[in-house]
C-alpha cells in the first residue's frame, strides 16, 4: 500500500463505512481498500453484509456514515454517469423486461457512454461485439433472453457489464444457479479480465473453494465486520473458516497446483 | 421477423382504409359519386357538411386521441415495469371523474361546458398526489401502483357520492362524458388537442433510451448511470400531460393504453425507439375503429366509443392474463 499522504489510493477504498436499511445497521465502520487489477472475493455467511458492501461500492446504497472513495475522491461527488463509466455492478439474479434479445440487453451497457441524444457509434458497436465475443455469446446475440438457459442468461448479463467498459467490475454471486461447466467458464473469464485486461474485479461468492482457487485477495466478513483479509494462501486457514462460517473444515493442500481445498 | 413486417404493413394500410370507411359509413351512406363530387368541388352542401365538418374531424380526433393513449400506455408500462399497467394506474381517470362530478354538482348545467377543463385538472392533480404520496427517499414502481389504485378507489367513491346529489340530466351528461366519446369533435377541438400534444409527444420520442433502461428496475438503471427518480418523475409528467389532454378532449377511454403497446410489441419489438411510434399507430387505429363501430352498430343511436373499447379491452386483458398464467413469481 502506498502510504504517501499526497498520493491518493487508486481504485475503491472504503473509509469508516457504515451501511444499513432503515434503522437496521448491517455494516459498521468498515475500512477496506480493494486492490486494483486484482480479483477480490468477499466471503461470509448469508446476511454478513457482503452484498450490501458491494452495492455501496457502486453507489447504489447511500452510506449511513463514512465514505466510499474512488481514486481518493468521494464517490458521492461523481455524477451517476461518471461513476457508471468507472464502475459496473451486476446484482444478484438480475431480471430483464420481457421480449429482449441478448443484443438488446448488452447494448444497454453503452448507456453511460452516450450523450443524451447522440447516435449509436462505432465505438459502441465495437464494445458490444467484444463483450459478446468474450462471453461466448456472439452466436446467440439475436436470441430472446427467454429462450436461453440459466448459464447463457448469466453470461449475457456479464456481457452487458463488460460493454460498459469500466475498469472496476462488481459481481454479486455470478456463479449461483450455474452448472459446474458454466461456473468454470465464468471463473476463467474473470481471471482473463484481471490478468490480461488489468480490470479490478470484486465478487461475492458462496463457494469457498472457488474463492480459494481463483481469488488474488480474499475479504472475510462476519456479522457486518471484517474478520480477515489477504491472499488466499494466508487466509484460507482452518481457524478463519471456523470463525467465519461456523463449520469445522478439513483443509487439503494440493502440492501440485498449490491449491487448497476446504472439505466441510 | 417476417410476421412482424406483415403486421406492420397491415396496420399502415388500415389507416387510409379505416379513414375512408369512417367518411362513407353512417346514418347516411356516402356514395362513390358523392366522394368524387367532394374532390371536384361540386358536392352538395349537405354532403360537404356530413363528410368535411362531421365525419372527417371526428375520425381524425379518434385517431389522434388513440395515438396519444397508445403512447401514454407504452410510457406507463415502462415506468411501472408492469405489462398490465396503463395511464389509469396513475389515478388519471378517477381524478378526472371526480373533478367532473364536482363541477357538474357544483355548477349544475353550467358545469357541462367546463368538463374538459375539469377533467384535465383532476387528472393532473391526481397524478401529482399519487407521485408525492409514493415518495419516500425516492419513488418505486410498486409504491406508485399501490397508491395509484388506493387513491383511484377513493376518488371513484367520491365521484359516486357526488352523483347521488346531482340533477338527473347533469348526471346523464357526466356519464356520457365519463364513458368516453368523440361525438362532439370538430376542427377547433382537434386543433387544440394536436397543439397540446406536440411537445409531450416529441419529448416522449426523445426519451426512448430512458424508457428502455428504466424498465430494468432501479438498481440496474442507476448502476448504468441513469438518474432514476428524476427520469421517472419526468416520464410520469409526460404520461399525465398526454393522457390528461385526451381525457379533456374525449373523456375517459379505457383499455387503448393497455392494449396498443402489446400489439405494437408484436410488430416492432420491445425497444422504445420503435415501440412508441408503433403504439401510437395501433392506438389510433383501435380508437378510430371503435368509434366507427360505436356510431354504426346501433344507428341511429350512437354509443360512446369508450364502451366499445371496453368491450374489446376486457377480453384482451383476460387473454394477457391467460398467457401469463405460468409466469414465474
Amino acid at each position: 500500500m502506498p502510504l504517501n499522504e499526497n498520493e491518493p489510493v487508486p481504485g475503491l477504498c472504503l473509509d469508516k463505512l457504515s451501511l444499513g436499511y432503515g434503522n437496521r445497521m448491517i455494516v459498521e465502520s468498515l475500512d477496506l481498500t480493494l486492490p486494483t487489477s486484482a480479483f477480490t472475493v468477499l466471503l461470509g455467511r448469508n446476511g454478513s453484509g457482503k452484498s450490501t458492501v458491494l452495492r455501496a461500492c457502486a453507489g447504489l446504497l447511500k452510506p449511513k456514515a463514512g465514505t466510499v472513495l474512488l481514486d481518493g475522491k468521494p464517490l458521492a461527488g461523481f455524477t451517476a454517469r461518471e461513476s457508471a463509466r468507472r464502475i459496473a455492478i451486476l446484482p444478484q439474479g438480475p431480471a430483464a423486461p420481457e421480449g429482449l434479445t441478448v443484443s438488446d440487453l448488452v447494448r444497454q451497457g453503452r448507456y453511460p457512454h452516450r450523450g443524451l441524444f447522440s447516435r449509436w457509434s462505432g465505438a459502441d458497436e465495437e464494445a458490444v461485439r467484444e463483450a459478446l465475443e468474450l462471453t461466448g455469446m456472439a452466436d446467440l446475440r439475436e436470441q430472446p433472453l427467454e429462450n436461453l438457459s440459466g448459464g447463457q442468461r448469466q453470461r449475457a448479463w456479464i456481457a452487458m457489464s463488460l460493454a460498459q467498459q469500466t475498469e472496476i467490475l462488481l459481481l454479486d454471486e455470478p456463479t449461483t444457479f450455474l452448472d459446474l461447466a458454466h461456473q468454470a467458464e465464468v471463473m476463467s473469464l474473470i481471471t482473463m479480465l484481471v490478468k490480461s485486461r488489468h480490470k479490478t474485479v470484486v465478487a461475492v461468492l458462496h463457494d469457498i473453494n472457488q474463492a480459494a482457487r481463483h481469488a488474488d485477495h480474499i475479504v472475510m466478513f462476519k456479522a457486518g465486520r471484517l474478520v480477515e483479509q489477504g491472499p488466499p494462501g494466508r487466509i484460507m486457514t482452518r481457524e478463519h473458516i471456523r470463525r467465519v462460517f461456523d463449520i469445522d473444515p478439513e483443509i487439503v493442500h494440493d502440492v501440485k497446483t498449490n491449491a487448497r481445498f476446504i472439505l466441510s | 421477423m417476417k410476421s412482424r413486417r406483415i403486421l406492420l404493413a397491415t396496420a399502415l394500410l388500415s389507416v387510409p382504409a379505416l379513414l375512408l370507411a369512417s367518411l362513407i359509413l353512417g346514418d347516411q351512406t356516402i356514395s362513390r359519386a358523392d366522394l368524387a363530387s367532394l374532390l371536384d368541388g361540386s358536392a352538395s352542401v349537405q354532403t360537404r357538411m356530413i363528410v368535411l365538418d362531421l365525419r372527417l374531424p371526428r375520425a381524425l380526433m379518434a385517431f389522434t386521441a388513440g395515438m396519444a393513449l397508445g403512447i401514454a400506455g407504452a410510457i406507463a408500462q415502462a415506468v411501472m415495469r408492469n405489462p398490465l399497467a396503463e395511464p389509469g394506474i396513475l389515478g388519471i381517470n378517477a381524478g378526472a371523474a371526480l373533478a367532473g362530478g364536482l363541477v357538474i354538482v357544483g355548477l349544475k348545467g353550467a358545469g357541462a361546458a367546463l368538463l374538459p377543463l375539469a377533467g384535465f385538472a383532476g387528472a393532473t392533480l391526481m397524478a401529482t398526489f399519487v407521485f408525492i404520496l409514493s415518495w419516500r427517499n425516492g419513488t418505486s414502481s410498486l409504491r406508485i401502483v399501490l397508491i395509484g389504485i388506493a387513491l383511484g378507489a377513493l376518488a371513484g367513491a367520491g365521484c359516486s357520492f357526488l352523483i347521488a346529489f346531482a340533477d338527473v340530466a347533469d348526471v346523464q351528461r357526466l356519464m356520457i362524458w365519463l364513458a368516453g366519446s368523440v361525438y362532439a369533435a370538430d376542427w377547433g377541438a382537434l386543433g387544440l388537442l394536436v397543439a397540446w400534444l406536440v411537445v409531450p409527444v416529441a419529448l416522449a420520442c426523445l426519451a426512448t433510451r430512458q424508457l428502455d433502461l428504466l424498465r430494468f428496475g432501479d438498481d440496474i438503471a442507476a448502476s448504468l448511470g441513469q438518474r432514476v427518480n428524476l427520469g421517472r418523475a419526468l416520464l410520469i409528467l409526460l404520461c399525465t400531460a398526454i393522457s390528461g389532454a385526451t381525457v379533456a378532449a374525449c373523456g375517459l377511454i379505457g383499455f387503448i393504453g393497455l392494449i396498443a403497446p402489446h400489439v405494437a410489441r408484436k410488430m416492432a419489438g420491445a425497444g422504445h425507439a420503435r415501440l412508441i411510434p408503433a403504439s401510437a399507430l395501433v392506438g389510433g387505429l383501435l380508437l378510430m375503429a371503435a368509434d366507427l363501430v360505436a356510431r354504426t352498430v346501433m344507428a341511429p343511436a350512437q354509443l360512446p366509443a369508450g364502451i366499445v373499447t371496453a368491450l374489446i379491452g376486457a377480453p384482451f386483458l383476460g387473454y394477457l392474463l391467460w398467457g401469463r398464467r405460468h409466469a414465474a413469481q
